[in-house]
C-alpha cells in the first residue's frame, strides 16, 4: 500500500481583513499543483478564507495562527485557526459550533442559517455553517481561557489494500 | 432599446457594474467578493433594487462567471435582496438569474443555497 504524501504548513499572521484573500490564494495556488482533486483544494480553501474572516471581525489580539494538513490524494484535511478573542465571543462561538455538530443535515442547516441572516448585522454563524456544508468538513472547538482553536477536517477515505 | 441607468463600482479587485436595458437588468460581478468590499456590495444592490422598482423590471440577470470568490458576509448581502424581493407583490417582484461558471467550484453550491431560499423567483445556469 503506497502512502499519500501529506503537505502542510503554518503560518502566523495579523488577523486583517484585506489578508484573508492573499492567505486563500496562496493556499489555492500552492496546492493546486500538487493535488489532483482540485474541488477538495477548494473546500480548503473556503475553509482557510471564512476562519481567517472571522478572526479578521472578532480576534483580539494581533496573532492568528494557522495551519493547514492535506493529504496530496484529497483524501484527508485539517485546517486549524488559533487565537484570543472575547467571551461574549466565544460563547456565541460555542452555541453555534454545538449546534452545527448536532445537525444530520448540514445543508439544511446552512440554508436554515441564510434565513436567519435576513434583517440582522450580528454576528451569524453562517461562515461556519458554510464549512460543514460546502466543504463538507466537521467543525470542532477547544477552548483554553480567551484562547480559541477550531479545527475543520474531514476524515481519510477507506484505502483499498494493494 | 434603450439603456438609461449605469450603476458601477470597483474595490480592490472586485468590481460590480448594472445597466438597464428594456425593463431587464443586467449585473455583471468580477473578482473577489469579500469582507473588504460588503459595505459596498450592500450599497450597489440596494440600488439595484430601487432601479428594479423604479422600472418595474422583470428581470435581474446577475453574470457572476468571472467571480474568482465570494464569502459568507457577501453573500447574506444577496439574501437580503432575495429575501426583499421574495417579499414584494404584483409588478414590485422580479425573477433573478445568476450566470455562472462550472469552473468556478463555489458557484454551485453556494447558488444552489441561494437558490432554495426564493425557488420561484431564483434561477441558475451553467
Amino acid at each position: 500500500m503506497q502512502e499519500s504524501p501529506t503537505l502542510s504548513f503554518g503560518l502566523q499572521i495579523q488577523p486583517q481583513s484585506r489578508m484573508v484573500s492573499i492567505v486563500r490564494r496562496f493556499v489555492e495556488e500552492s496546492f493546486e499543483k500538487i493535488v489532483g482533486d482540485p474541488e477538495a483544494v477548494f473546500r480548503v480553501s473556503l475553509a482557510v478564507h471564512e476562519l481567517l474572516e472571522n478572526a479578521a471581525k472578532y480576534a483580539v489580539g494581533d496573532k492568528t495562527g494557522l495551519s493547514v494538513h492535506f493529504e496530496s490524494n484529497g483524501s484527508a484535511a485539517s485546517i486549524t485557526l488559533t487565537n484570543q478573542t472575547t467571551p461574549e465571543h466565544i460563547e456565541r462561538l460555542r452555541a453555534c459550533i454545538a449546534e452545527i455538530q448536532a445537525s444530520d443535515e448540514p445543508v439544511a442547516l446552512y440554508r436554515d442559517m441564510m434565513r436567519r441572516t435576513f434583517g440582522i448585522q450580528e454576528e451569524s454563524g453562517l461562515g461556519l455553517a458554510r464549512i460543514r456544508a460546502e466543504g463538507e468538513l466537521n467543525l470542532s472547538l477547544e477552548i483554553d481561557g480567551c484562547m480559541v482553536t477550531i479545527v475543520a477536517s474531514c476524515l481519510p477515505t477507506r484505502r483499498t489494500p494493494a | 432599446m434603450s439603456n438609461d441607468w449605469v450603476e458601477s463600482m470597483r474595490e480592490n479587485d472586485f468590481t460590480a457594474q448594472a445597466t438597464t436595458t428594456n425593463r431587464r437588468i443586467q449585473v455583471s460581478l468580477t473578482g473577489t467578493a469579500d469582507l473588504t468590499v460588503k459595505t459596498q456590495l450592500d450599497h450597489f444592490l440596494h440600488e439595484v433594487h430601487t432601479e428594479a422598482q423604479r422600472c418595474l423590471a422583470e428581470e435581474v440577470t446577475v453574470d457572476v462567471r468571472q467571480l474568482e470568490f465570494m464569502n459568507s458576509s457577501c453573500l447574506k448581502s444577496f439574501v437580503w435582496w432575495i429575501s426583499t424581493v421574495q417579499e414584494q407583490t404584483g409588478d414590485g417582484k422580479y425573477r433573478i438569474v445568476f450566470v455562472s461558471s462550472p469552473s468556478m467550484y463555489w458557484q454551485r453550491r453556494s447558488l444552489n443555497a441561494l437558490a432554495c431560499l426564493a425557488n420561484e423567483i431564483i434561477s441558475v445556469q451553467a
